[in-house]
């Protein structure tokens, strides 16, 4: 049973087609990885999948629930759908523990010990248990993008979305924020990942995407994308990036 | 010594004459800033000022008609507003220390600058006379000159001693402070003020006797100053207490709506009201709110809580616009806001309690101010309102602010809002009420606005004023928290959108903080302005502080004759003005500083 | 059936949810409104002063103390008095504020001490005061000037005193509109000739001395202009004479129906642009339930908008277009203002002569026999007519002579023979064809009837009075001041990386200032500078309380006279946005070219 299904998704931004038709399905438990050259869509269309960006034809649904204008399913697929942004999107005016239990409190309504002792245990997951009391300012942008980590996990999803998650770190800090990822994948976290890391992709994805101009051009396995790649666009990207 | 002689020749070369426009510059500004200063000395010690029509109004400027016998009443007020700042200071105490001879070397420039003054002032100054001509009278004797040369200089010499012999104590700065508020009360008890005196005949003794000031005039403030001090030791003691940080915060926004409702205004309470109305209103309410802390977390009630917060929210509604007593609508109002964060904060049993006595405590603050506030008032001040003078000024400010706020921040969300229709209206109020001038609006309340009420309904003038005020400064505030709310970043709703909260969680939770804390230091210079333009009332006939010195004054003659005494009321108007407003700015930058607001 | 169902589930549907809470907001928005105008319907039912705007048109019976007419003819010139009062003071404010803050801000930034602390001294001493207070205090000062004395009638080059202040002027004669648009018309010629000799110099890579060029022709063109050349601009005139009587010539209606179809045109345009937006090859033809609800929002914008022109709304505008009574009485609206223009910007001006006072007692003059008729040439100083100076106690008559005061022809004489004016007033009307556009005149102190009250002459130099005075200096110095921290943000902002940059090109400080640094900085300083202006003229109303008679002060009078409270706040609204909206369009309008020369 596939917790994603999209059917030839089209999305415009005015006049500019940034989706032109996207048919996929991710499996209970699978690690996705997106890849392609800036303005292709591929973080338009993992947007899409919960909602930041609307689009105007196609169907996409998650767990069973068709996302539409509806607002209860609006509501009920941002609940299961985690996000990790590239800029971490921390909120500066609260605390680390505060940032993760704002959500649990305010939209899952659980009492504040309960989620204070659930965020600590996500702290411990990600490695920064001992930042709970500082503010995100404070904190390097490895710790902060954790954080987000964390703040997604708190509301228990079941799918996760990155959208670039590295892309912002400095070198030294981008292990830290794959390391948390890789464990995650591994835990059996259904993950959705845009990202130019193709050392994380071969090491942790079920499955690899290529987008180009609003299109998905290749998908395969990551020892077939990388090794034998069968579209020219594919070829060229690699020859790019690696 | 030869070595700092040196330095201060090359300091002076290089900042005054380091080249041939900037020495000219540097004498014609010198000239300029001295011509003006001898221009305003002369202007104020000629002979036709009589800066007793400043001195002998004091109470009239401070509380106009206000009646003698509840002047303890004003007491209180002051009181109470500068032993709450002796506690702040004590609370937020500084950390900072200043040596001795940064106090000497502080002495000693304003010893300086008076000597220089001093040296520098005019001897002579022109007055025109009944016939309008100009002439020339000797208006700053010699003798009077030595007589304030001497001291000044001794004061020089010896604070330049006391400089340089190093002392090496330090003072905490929060102490200096309140040592330098000991100097002006310690003279109240020194000075000479020349006084007005009559006799028998009620014709004016000339010249002023010197009398020490009144009993009833350095009496409460040196008791004041006693409980500042005490309050601030008592602050200094509970200086690591957030509790009581987060309690005195509070108790300042609490404050002048206190003193405005039930110390200045002794309100006149009927008891059968009180016993009948007000207390089964509280129990009632009260009741609803504790019941609902109680049993939040019974899975019936977590089930059809939003059905139950929905109903209560368009009970209010509703109530807000039938008649029924203005504490209950009130009442309601902070019921509803209170239900919303219920979920949120009650966990534990002992969560619970401590939730329970926050509700009671802001309930029953409620209920207080609100009897109070809409009680009518004791004191009769003939055909005008009780306020006048500076506290008319103050409340004009204060209150300004307070209900402009709210406005404001909900014209900027509007205004602010993907919905295009919302966003047209809240657009169109801000603008209109924006492009014409504060005056026209006072116009609008003092002669316009009674049109547009329901027949029977009529608002004395300081009200209407208060309301075209909040609108007024509501639309500005508006346009602030509208550049604050542009000042947050797009990933910010992003990120509270993926996370699932709903618009209005978003907007109280993630994006009112971050605006608002970046945009205090405006806001502060927002509610300045708003003091500053109180001062317009005087257009439309209220008697406010602008009002007594420029209309009222110039217009006493019995039994002291000060008709055309306006220039000096003037002057003196503009040197008040401008104490309360600089030292309000410059205090709140440091505090920003500090704190680190404004950014982000 | 899917679908279907999608369409059941409505009221759960995000797009509906967030039209139905616009609808209810409008409503209960325009409830509230409607509600407080129902108010004031039955209030004014109640009270006799019913909503009118007929007091624009009555005679107010009132005077002002200053402006073009001192002595207006109906409630609409004497606010068109009042308005011009307060742009005189916004205008000449604006410029003065802000050269004065540059200069302010510069001293804050100066390495100078005594330079830098005395302007923080002055920034602090008027930031911190209010503005009112400072303006009262500006006219206690003034009044402390000596009062005028009998000793002193007389001509002066300058002089002050508790009446204000009066000083030489170029004084307007009928030519002097003639010769403003022709001057503007050579500032634009030369400017355009500057422009084309920096062409030519980067073309062909040879000093073309552009700026010489340009002073030169300037010169040449401004003096051929002054003995006559500016009789070329006539051509506006001719041109409107030729509208005013076309415009005359149309009904009312005829704007209502025009107004409605350009309505019609531009909602059916943007509609449409919106449509073909979404006809695009890349959109399809898709439209989200949002952008039918767009359309629907659009069409019903633009019914109502057609309703309100074609019903009475419409009719009052459009006869400030063709003219009525009322606009005729102020000179208002199309026809009369193209008819003005006619009059004054004609190869020869029309001009309406007043009776001038010919000694101090004389109230009003009686003509006993016009010497001349319409068509008769005159030159300056022929005797025109025989009269009578009346004066007013006793109805004292005095023969004298009237003479022409400008050379040219008489066109229409408007007082007949035998019959008397009050001094002041139009009495024929002469098509002025010689005479210089500016004569220089220097102020008087004439004393006014037979008691002892002095002034300054109207007709001759210039006066401030004190309100004028008061309210100015206040106002330009207080926003001048905030001016100040303006530029120094600005000039600091761009400073601090830029002048490395600068310096390390190897510029000297001041091409840096001028080349670098100032360019950029006035990018930065522009919106802000565009709020103080807008603060400025917001600012002028506190003239009300030196008795200055601007807008606000006028508006106040007439209200007092005529009762009509909400009408003249409306005046005062629409005046007051119109002139910020022309301020900020403005500032954006060079907002935007700074913008795109940047870029």
């Amino acid at each position: 049973m596939s917790i994603i299904k999209t059917n030839d998704v089209k999305k415009w931004f005015g006049d500019f087609q940034a989706l032109k038709g996207i048919s996929m399905e991710v499996q209970e438990g699978e690690v996705l990885v997106i890849c392609g050259p800036s303005g292709s869509g591929k973080s338009t269309f993992i947007r899409c999948i919960n909602r930041l960006e609307q689009h105007q034809e196609g169907e996409i649904i998650v767990d069973g629930i068709e996302l539409t204008n509806d607002l209860k399913n609006i509501e009920a697929i941002r609940s299961e759908v985690g996000m990790v942004f590239q800029s971490f999107n921390l909120f500066p005016h609260l605390t680390v523990m505060q940032n993760i239990t704002l959500a649990p409190i305010w939209v899952r309504k659980k009492s504040r010990s309960e989620s204070e002792e659930k965020a600590m245990e996500l702290l411990t997951r990600v490695g920064i248990p001992e930042q709970a009391s500082k503010f995100p300012g404070q904190l390097s942008g490895g710790q902060q993008q954790r954080v987000a980590i964390a703040r997604a996990l708190a509301m228990e999803p079941k799918i996760m979305l990155f959208d670039e998650p590295t892309s912002a770190l400095d070198p030294e800090m981008i292990k830290e924020v794959l390391d948390a990822m890789k464990e995650l994948a591994l835990s059996g976290m259904t993950m959705i990942v845009v990202t130019h890391e193709m050392g994380f992709a071969k090491e942790v994805a079920d499955r690899v995407m290529l987008f180009d101009e609003g299109l998905m051009v290749e998908e395969n396995t990551p020892t077939e994308f990388f090794d034998n790649p069968q579209n020219d666009r594919t070829k060229l990207f690699l020859s790019q990036i690696l | 010594m030869d070595l700092e002689y040196k330095k201060s020749i090359a300091w002076i070369r290089e900042n005054l004459f380091s080249s041939i426009p900037s020495s000219i510059l540097t004498v014609a500004t010198s000239f300029f800033v001295l011509g003006f200063f001898r221009g305003l000395f002369g202007f104020a010690m000629a002979s036709d000022k009589d800066w007793l029509s400043v001195l002998n109004n004091m109470q009239l400027y401070m509380v106009q008609a206000y009646p003698e016998e509840d002047f303890i009443r004003v007491w209180i007020s002051v009181g109470l507003a500068l032993v709450f700042a002796g506690m702040s200071i004590g609370l937020w105490k500084s950390t900072e220390e200043s040596s001795l001879s940064d106090v000497f070397s502080k002495f000693l420039k304003v010893s300086l600058a008076f000597l220089f003054f001093t040296v520098v002032a005019p001897t002579f100054s022109s007055v025109t006379d009944n016939d309008g001509i100009i002439q020339t009278e000797e208006s700053f004797p010699m003798e009077t000159r030595l007589q304030l040369l001497i001291p000044s200089a001794i004061f020089v010499v010896v604070f330049f001693v006391l400089k340089n012999v190093k002392l090496n104590y330090k003072f905490n700065k929060s102490d200096l402070l309140c040592f330098y508020l000991a100097i002006p009360i310690v003279l109240l008890w020194i000075i000479k003020l020349p006084t007005i005196q009559l006799d028998s005949s009620n014709q004016r003794i000339i010249p002023d006797p010197l009398m020490p000031i009144a009993d009833t005039t350095k009496i409460p403030w040196t008791i004041i100053f006693g409980l500042f001090l005490a309050f601030y030791f008592i602050g200094s003691r509970f200086k690591d207490s957030k509790n009581m940080k987060r309690t005195m915060s509070i108790s300042w926004v609490l404050l002048p709506l206190f003193i405005f409702s039930w110390i200045f205004k002794k309100p006149e309470i009927d008891l059968p009201t009180i016993l009948g109305q007000d207390i089964p209103i509280f129990i009632g309410i009260f009741l609803i709110g504790a019941l609902t802390i109680t049993f939040i977390n019974n899975p019936i009630v977590e089930k059809y809580f939003s059905i139950y917060l929905g109903v209560l929210i368009a009970i209010t509604g509703i109530a807000l616009f039938i008649s029924i007593p203005i504490l209950l609508k009130s009442a309601l109002l902070l019921l509803v806001l209170f239900t919303i964060v219920i979920p949120a904060v009650s966990s534990s049993a002992k969560g619970k309690r401590n939730l329970i006595i926050v509700w009671g405590v802001s309930l029953f603050t409620l209920s207080v101010l609100i009897r109070g506030g809409s009680s009518d008032t004791q004191i009769i001040v003939q055909q005008q309102s009780i306020f006048g003078g500076f506290s008319l000024t103050w409340l004009l400010a204060i209150f300004g602010t307070y209900v402009s706020f709210p406005l404001g921040v909900l014209l900027a969300l509007g205004r602010n809002s993907k919905l295009p229709i919302v966003r047209l209206v809240c657009t169109g109020i801000i603008e209109l009420t924006r492009s014409v001038p504060y005056i026209t609006w006072l116009f609008f309340a003092s002669v316009t606005m009674a049109v547009f009420l329901p027949e029977g309904v009529n608002f004395e003038l300081v009200v209407r004023v208060l309301m075209v005020t909040a609108f007024f400064s509501g639309a500005y505030f508006a346009e602030n928290i509208r550049g604050g709310l542009q000042s947050i970043p797009k990933g910010q709703y992003e990120a509270a959108d993926a996370i699932g909260m709903s618009p209005f969680q978003k907007t109280s939770l993630i994006v009112m903080p971050q605006a608002l804390r970046a945009i205090i230091p405006t806001l502060v210079s927002s509610a300045i302005t708003a003091f500053k333009d109180s001062s317009l009332v005087t257009i439309i006939g209220l008697i406010d502080f602008l009002t007594i010195g420029k209309v009222i004054i110039g217009t006493q003659s019995i039994p002291v004759n000060f008709v055309g005494h306006d220039r000096e009321n003037l002057l003196f108007i503009a040197f008040f003005y401008w104490i309360f407003t600089f030292t309000l700015s410059r205090r709140s930058m440091k505090v920003e500083k500090r704190l680190g607001l404004g950014e982000r | 059936m899917k679908s279907a169902l999608k369409y059941l589930l409505f009221f759960r549907n995000v797009v509906f949810l967030k039209w139905l809470s616009q609808i209810v907001f409008l409503a209960g928005f325009i409830s509230i409104v409607l509600r407080y105008l129902g108010n004031a319907s039955t209030n004014f039912a109640s009270t006799n002063i019913a909503f009118s705007w007929d007091f624009l048109g009555e005679t107010p019976g009132v005077s002002i103390a200053e402006g073009m007419y001192t002595l207006p003819v109906s409630g609409l010139q004497m606010l068109q008095v009042g308005m011009l009062n307060m742009l005189r003071i916004t205008v000449t404010g604006i410029f003065a504020a802000t050269i004065l803050g540059t200069l302010l801000g510069i001293a804050r930034l100066s390495k100078n001490y005594i330079v830098e602390k005395s302007a923080t001294g002055i920034l602090e001493i008027v930031r911190n005061v209010p503005l009112l207070v400072q303006i009262l205090f500006f006219q206690a000062l003034i009044l402390t000037l000596p009062r005028l004395e009998v000793s002193e009638i007389g001509t002066y080059t300058f002089h002050a005193s508790a009446k204000g202040l009066a000083f030489p002027w170029p004084n307007r004669e009928p030519n002097a509109v003639l010769f403003m648009v022709y001057f503007v018309l050579v500032l634009y010629i030369a400017n355009q000739i500057f422009k084309w000799r920096v062409r030519t110099l980067e073309k062909e890579g040879r000093e073309t001395y552009p700026t010489l060029w340009a002073v030169v022709s300037f010169i040449v063109l401004v003096v051929i202009g002054w003995y006559g050349g500016f009789r070329v601009v006539g051509i506006i005139g001719l041109i409107a004479g030729f509208l005013s009587t076309g415009l005359e010539s149309v009904p009312g209606i005829f704007y209502q129906i025009l107004f409605s179809v350009i309505t019609v045109f531009i909602g059916f345009r943007v509609t449409k642009r919106f449509i073909d937006s979404k006809k695009s090859e890349e959109a399809q033809g898709i439209y989200s339930d949002d952008d039918y609800f767009k359309i629907i929002f659009n069409v019903v914008i633009v019914v109502l908008l057609v309703f309100l022109f074609l019903t009475s709304f419409g009719a009052s505008v459009s006869k400030f277009l063709v003219g009525d009574e009322l606009t005729y009485k102020a000179d208002w609206g199309l026809p009369q203002l193209f008819h003005g223009i006619e009059n004054k910007l004609y190869w020869f001006p029309m001009h309406d002569v007043e009776i001038e006072k010919e000694n101090v007692e004389m109230k009003k003059a009686e003509i006993i026999n016009w010497v001349v008729e319409p068509g008769s040439k005159v030159e300056v100083g022929d005797k025109i007519a025989d009269a009578y100076i009346i004066r007013k106690p006793n109805e004292e008559k005095i023969e004298y002579e009237i003479v022409a005061k400008y050379a040219g022809t008489i066109e229409t004489l408007y007082l007949e023979e035998g019959k008397s004016l009050k001094v002041g007033e139009e009495f024929y009307e002469i098509q002025v064809t010689e005479g210089d556009p500016f004569t220089l005149s220097r102020p008087r102190i004439e004393q006014t009837g037979t008691t002892k009250f002095k002034r300054y002459s109207d007709d001759y130099g210039k006066k401030l009075s004190v309100g004028y005075f008061a309210t100015w200096v206040g106002v330009v110095l207080y926003t001048a001041i905030f001016i100040s921290e303006v530029v120094r943000a600005g000039i600091m902002a761009v400073a601090k990386g830029q002048s490395e940059a600068g310096l390390s090109l190897g510029f000297r400080r001041s091409a840096l200032l001028r080349l670098i640094v100032i360019p950029q900085a006035i990018r930065v300083m522009l919106p802000p500078m565009g709020n103080q202006y807008l603060n400025l003229a917001k600012n002028t109303s506190l003239g009300i309380a030196v008795a200055f008679p601007e807008i606000v002060a006028v508006g106040q009078t007439l209200y007092n006279q005529e009762g009509q409270t909400l009408p003249v706040f409306i005046v005062w609204m629409i005046f007051y946005s119109t002139v910020s909206l022309t301020i900020s369009s403005i500032i954006n309008f060079y907002n935007r070219k700074l913008k795109i020369v940047e870029r």
